[in-house]
Parts: structure tokens; C-alpha cells; sequence
């Protein structure tokens, strides 16, 4: 008889442990990804809208609803996973960084040889992923040497198809999520799921995304601006020529603390002490006033990147250390390596 | 161990170092980076049995070592991106050289001597160029920096050489990093790795690019049999490209294929291979996958998975006559024998990525 109990004890607590990733999983994909994702069809309609009613690169209208839509793609950047993976989506509406100068390269070539491609929705789809999305927008909008590309009427026709690119690519990762994705990671673990064979892969892949955030905006947003001491490289802060830089840190720590919160729920303790860290790294980034990094080529300015730098890499630490474990997820010293 | 320590110092007394071979240091069949209990690090000798035979003191973590085809004497590549590497003298544990990269040049952490032992190729990184260099080193006293050439591609990280020749292959992985980003990929959305083979003067011989499917699965790492098959291990950037194949084979001159894997035990990688290395009699291939935390087997022949051994954060893979040596992150160094059950023993260390071969006589 006490053997039949223990088993049972047993029994009912691995299904509550189950419960409780599948409650984890619905938490994130509908508090944080279907709202993100959602936000950001939305805003890239706008955005396309907008370039139909004025593709002159100084309209406040236009420019206001490309602060908007850009701002909801950085809230959702650290999701690379499933829809956005499927046909390269997230690279064609972020190809960032550009280390060999790609985007600027790629939109010369089709404005000297005003390239049909620019008319052709379907066509444009299969355009180098350097040429789409976001940052090629920033290039047509706001660097001197595209602003003003001549023929106008092209330079107009091709930021058009970009924003109407970036909305249709938008609404094809929520159509997905909605459609396709969210039912797969909520039933993770089920016998004909293919892709996420336990909870416990759905869960990892959702702590992954948050460790790929983190180290994404500490090496990349902060660290490719910051270069070395001896060799600063302000000019490659991410998003520099319409002012963005320091903004994207900013969306992603909050965004990176949406998603940690509601990971550490089951962990209140750790969930406090990471939002606090949050919070200091949000504070830290508030009080910069350096917006696109500038100042690090000076040793003060330096410094101050460099302290906010260090305040999101003790939240990855942290996140490595004490939630990745009380996740169950697997951060061994060989599997975390990576080489 | 103590009597070996006590050998090795009476030779030093007699003043007979110099000629000293691996033989002295009981033929460690393999050499394994790892952090020590007192958390320094350390690479050290093992034997088949999965014994630890010397300990020689290293500055920082390790990644994976290369041995001299005669001397006993080895280098011991950092961590990548690591901008130095250590020529250690195993007998005595003494330093005899460092390899410094060059200005604008980091190691990947492999590197392979030439048959006659007298040069050494390492993987780098010309990272304002942001493409894959063969760094060729004099293995002599000093090792200086002879020159170096292009890697054929991106990344660059195992380079092998194929037997009884001079032949190099190198797994151009693909990724581009800079050392201001860490080890952030630069490249995701246009990545394309390659297997390349390359002669020591840097001509390229061959070059296979994977199919669209792969073309974010990064090669890592590489076994090479004595018929030059050449086993490529991946790590998969997306989800999809995990789902299509990890391990693949190719030899020269024909198309690669890819080991053919029941779907659940292909997920069970996580898209991460860490290690791969052929049974000595090259029918057998093994991997280890440390996310996944298990060790594979697959039959070299007919080029398919053939069965799985459990083990928490393996990483390290070697072969031997006796069999497979699997080292983990735990501490524990897995036999897996020939035909018969496998058994551990547990070391206070955590073994880092790889085993490599102290004198594999297939490389000879």
C-alpha cells in the first residue's frame, strides 16, 4: 500500500512539474512574443502607410512611424527562433551588423541600375536580405548619400517596397506564431511533436533567446561601438545615422526584463534580484546622454559604456549562474562553451 | 603515476633529457585541457585506460592541444579568441615557446604539424578582414612565424592533414567574429562554411560548400580516417538546418553525404556536436554532443547512426586500439572498450572540449 502511494506521489508530481513548464511556455509566448510580434505588424503597417502618403525622407509622419515600427522590432530582436527563422525573416528585417559594408553596397547597385526588382513585391523577397528590412531603410532615409539618390522617383519607389517588404514579412512571422508556433511550443513534450520533443526543450529554447539578447546587446549594440581603448569605433554603433544607438540598448534591456520576469516566475527570489539588475542597467542607460555612443572615444565617455556594459553582462551571468539551472535548462561548462 | 614523476627526474639528473621521447612519459596516447580542482588550469597526459599521466600547468582555459609527431612536445591553444599559444615540453612541463598571433590575428585554438614535424599550421583569425588565415609556423626551438595564407573561407576552426601526406583540411566554420564583439557572430545572415583542402604552400586542392539546407550548420571539427575520409562534425545556427544533419563525411574528389540518423537521436544533439573521432580500425565513428549529453556512435561503412551512451557535458573524444575515451565537464573520464560495457573514472577536473591524440600513428 505505501508503495502505491509513493508511486502516485510520484505520478502526480511529474505531471505538476509538466503543468508548470507548459504554464511557463503559455506565459511567455502569450504575455511576450504574440504581444511583441503583434506590435510589430502593426507598426510595420503604419510604417509602409506612411511611405505611401510621403516617401520624402524629412516627413515627421513618415519619420515618426519608422521611430515606431523599429522600436517594436528591437522589443522583439532576441526572438530568433521558429517564424522568424523560417525563410531568413528576422535577417531580412534586421541585417545588422554589417561588418563588410553590405547594405550601403547592395542599395547602390540597384539605384544605378534602378533595378525593375524594386517594383515587384514578389520579386523583392528574393533580393540579398542586405538590401531589406530596417537598416537598409535607415540608409534611404537618413544617410546623405541615399537621401537624395537620384532618380528620385526610384529612390521613392524603392523605399516603398522596403517598408511594404518589412510589413509583409511582419505579418507572416505573427500569421506564423498565431497559426503554427504557438500551438508547437504548447504542446512541447507531446507524441507527435516533432520539434520540441519535452517541455523542457521549449523552456531552454525560451531561456536561449533571453542569453542570446543579453549577448547581443553587451558584444554587439555596445561592444562593436565600443571597439578597444586604444581604437574606438563610434561610426559602428548600431543605428547611429537616425540617432538610435543607445535607444536599442534601452529597448532591449526592457524588453530582455519582460522576458526574465516572467521566466523566473517560478523563482521569486531570483526574479527580484534580476529585476533590480534590470532596473540599474535601465537607470545606467537613462542617464548616458551619449545617444549614439560618441563619447566612447573619449576615456570619460568610455568608462560610463563601459560600466553600463558590465551592469547587462553580471544580468547574463546571473541568468547563466541561477536561472538557467532553476530552469532545468542545460548550462554545463563544455555546453555553454560553444566551439 | 609517482614512479613515472620519479623516472622522468632521474633522466633529468642524468642529464639525458634531450633525448627523451613520449615514450618516457609512458606514451600518453591522448592530451586533454581541463580545469584543475584548485580552478587553474591545466593540460594533461592520459593513457588509454583513461589514466592522467603528467599535469602540465597552462595560464588560462584551454581548448584543444597539438602533438609533435616525434618530440614530445605540444602546443596548447588558448580559448578562442585567444591571441597566444604555449609549447610545452611534456617531460618537464616547461614552457620552451609561445606562439604569439600576429597584430590583427587571433587563433580559433587548433593547429596540426606537418608529417616531418617541422612545421606547424594554425587556424586564425584576420579579423579587420574578417576571413579565415593558415598560420605556418617553424617547429623549431623558437617557432617562428614563417607566413601564413588564406583559409578559404570564413572562421576557420579543426585543421587535420590528411595521412602520408601534407595535405591539410580545414573546417572553415563559417562564422565571423571580432574579438571588440566577443565571440558574437557577425555573419549570421549570410554565412557559408566550407570544407577546403589546402596544400602547406596554401594552394587550394578542394573546396566542398554545403547545400542551401546547411548553410548555417558551422563545421567545427574533423576526424580523418587512414584512407583520408574525412568526418565533418557541425554546430547548427537555426533550428531547421539542426533538423536536416549534423555529421557528414567527405572524401576527395567525390560529393559529401551526410550520416544518415533516426530523427529523435539526430534532435537529442541539441545541433551541437562537440568532438568526433574514427576507432582506430576506422569502421567506427564517434561524436559527443555536451548540450546533448551524450555520446554516438556511427558506422563508418554504411555511414549511419548506430547506437547512444548517456554522459552529462561529454565533450572530449578519442580512439584508441582498446577502444573510445569520452572526458565531460564532470570530471569523469568514460572508457567505452571494444565489445565489452563501458566504466568511468571520476577526476576532480573539468575536462575541456577536447582529447587529442598524442601520437596518432594514422597521422603519422
Amino acid at each position: 500500500m505505501q508503495y502505491f502511494i509513493i508511486l502516485f506521489w510520484l505520478v502526480v508530481s511529474v505531471s505538476a512539474q509538466a503543468d508548470g513548464r507548459t504554464d511557463l511556455i503559455r506565459s511567455v509566448v502569450d504575455q511576450h512574443i504574440l504581444p511583441g510580434v503583434a506590435h510589430l505588424t502593426v507598426s510595420s503597417a503604419d510604417l509602409a502607410n506612411a511611405a505611401q502618403n510621403s516617401c520624402d525622407p524629412h516627413d515627421p509622419a513618415l519619420r515618426r512611424a519608422y521611430g515606431g515600427a523599429f522600436d517594436a522590432w528591437i522589443a522583439v530582436s532576441h526572438l530568433r527562433f521558429g517564424p522568424f527563422e523560417t525563410d531568413n525573416r528576422g535577417f531580412a528585417l534586421a541585417f545588422w551588423p554589417d561588418t563588410r559594408s553590405k547594405t550601403p553596397k547592395a542599395l547602390s547597385t540597384l539605384i544605378r541600375n534602378v533595378d525593375p526588382v524594386a517594383f515587384d513585391p514578389v520579386a523583392y523577397r528574393d533580393v540579398s536580405v542586405a538590401a531589406r528590412g530596417f537598416y537598409a531603410l535607415e540608409f534611404l532615409m537618413y544617410d546623405s548619400g541615399f537621401s537624395g539618390a537620384a532618380p528620385e522617383s526610384y529612390r521613392c519607389q524603392l523605399l516603398r517596397m522596403i517598408t511594404a517588404d518589412l510589413s509583409a514579412t511582419s505579418a507572416a512571422i505573427l500569421t506564423d506564431w498565431q497559426q503554427l508556433y504557438r500551438p508547437l511550443m504548447l504542446s512541447a513534450g507531446a507524441a507527435d511533436n516533432r520539434s520540441y520533443q519535452t517541455a523542457d526543450e521549449a523552456v531552454q529554447e525560451l531561456f536561449k533567446a533571453l542569453m542570446t539578447g543579453l549577448q547581443f546587446t553587451t558584444q554587439a549594440r555596445l561592444g562593436r561601438p565600443m571597439g578597444t581603448f586604444e581604437r574606438p569605433r563610434a561610426r559602428r554603433a548600431e543605428a547611429r545615422r537616425s540617432g538610435r544607438s543607445l535607444r536599442h540598448v534601452q529597448l532591449s534591456i526592457a524588453a530582455l526584463d519582460d522576458l526574465a520576469d516572467l521566466l523566473a516566475k517560478q523563482t521569486p527570489i531570483l526574479g527580484k534580484t534580476l529585476s533590480k539588475r534590470f532596473q540599474r542597467a535601465a537607470n545606467l542607460a537613462r542617464d548616458l546622454d551619449d545617444p549614439v555612443f560618441a563619447n566612447v572615444a573619449l576615456p570619460q565617455g568610455r568608462i560610463r559604456v563601459e560600466v553600463l556594459q558590465q551592469s547587462i553582462e553580471i544580468i547574463a551571468l546571473l541568468c547563466r549562474e541561477e536561472l538557467g539551472p532553476a530552469l532545468g535548462v542545460v548550462t554545463g561548462f563544455n555546453a555553454m562553451d560553444g566551439d | 603515476m609517482r614512479t613515472r614523476r620519479g623516472v622522468i627526474a632521474g633522466f633529468l639528473a642524468s642529464g639525458l633529457l634531450p633525448r627523451l621521447g613520449w615514450a618516457a612519459l609512458g606514451n600518453p596516447t591522448f592530451l586533454a585541457a581541463a580545469q584543475l580542482p584548485d580552478d587553474s588550469y591545466g593540460l594533461l597526459g592520459m593513457d588509454a585506460d583513461g589514466q592522467a599521466l603528467f599535469t602540465v600547468p597552462l595560464p588560462g582555459r584551454g581548448h584543444a592541444a597539438a602533438a609533435h609527431p616525434t618530440r614530445p612536445e605540444a602546443v596548447a591553444f588558448a580559448r578562442r579568441p585567444g591571441d597566444f599559444a604555449l609549447i610545452i615540453e611534456c617531460t618537464t612541463g616547461r614552457q620552451t615557446a609561445r606562439l604569439q598571433a600576429p597584430a590583427g590575428r587571433h587563433f580559433y585554438g587548433h593547429g596540426v604539424f606537418s608529417s616531418d614535424g617541422s612545421r606547424l599550421f594554425t587556424t586564425e583569425n584576420d579579423y579587420e578582414a574578417g576571413r579565415g588565415v593558415v598560420g605556418v609556423w617553424a617547429a623549431g626551438e623558437a617557432y617562428q612565424r614563417l607566413g601564413e595564407f588564406s583559409s578559404g573561407g570564413i572562421g576557420p576552426h579543426d585543421i587535420a592533414r590528411l595521412p602520408n601526406s601534407d595535405t591539410l583540411v580545414v573546417a572553415n566554420g563559417g562564422l565571423e567574429t571580432h574579438p571588440d564583439s566577443g565571440r558574437e557572430k557577425l555573419n549570421l545572415a549570410t554565412m557559408q562554411p566550407n570544407l577546403s583542402y589546402l596544400s602547406t604552400q596554401g594552394v587550394r586542392l578542394e573546396q566542398i560548400e554545403m547545400p542551401t539546407a546547411l548553410r548555417m550548420n558551422s563545421i567545427r571539427h574533423l576526424a580523418v580516417r587512414p584512407d583520408g575520409l574525412v568526418a565533418f562534425a557541425m554546430q547548427a545556427q537555426s533550428r531547421a538546418g539542426a533538423a536536416v544533419g549534423l555529421i557528414g563525411f567527405h572524401q576527395r574528389g567525390r560529393p559529401a553525404e551526410l550520416a544518415v540518423y533516426p530523427r529523435s537521436e539526430l534532435v537529442e544533439l541539441q545541433g551541437y556536436i562537440g568532438s568526433v573521432a574514427f576507432s582506430t580500425d576506422g569502421t567506427q565513428l564517434a561524436l559527443s554532443s555536451p548540450r546533448g549529453g551524450v555520446v554516438h556512435y556511427i558506422d563508418a561503412e554504411h555511414k549511419c547512426y548506430t547506437r547512444r551512451i548517456p554522459n552529462r557535458d561529454v565533450c572530449g573524444i578519442g580512439a584508441s586500439a582498446a577502444g573510445f575515451l569520452a572526458t565531460a565537464g564532470t570530471g569523469r573520464v568514460t572508457v567505452m572498450p571494444n565489445g565489452r560495457p563501458s566504466y568511468h573514472h571520476s577526476y576532480p577536473h573539468r575536462w575541456d572540449n577536447h582529447l587529442i591524440a598524442a601520437a596518432p600513428p594514422s597521422h603519422g
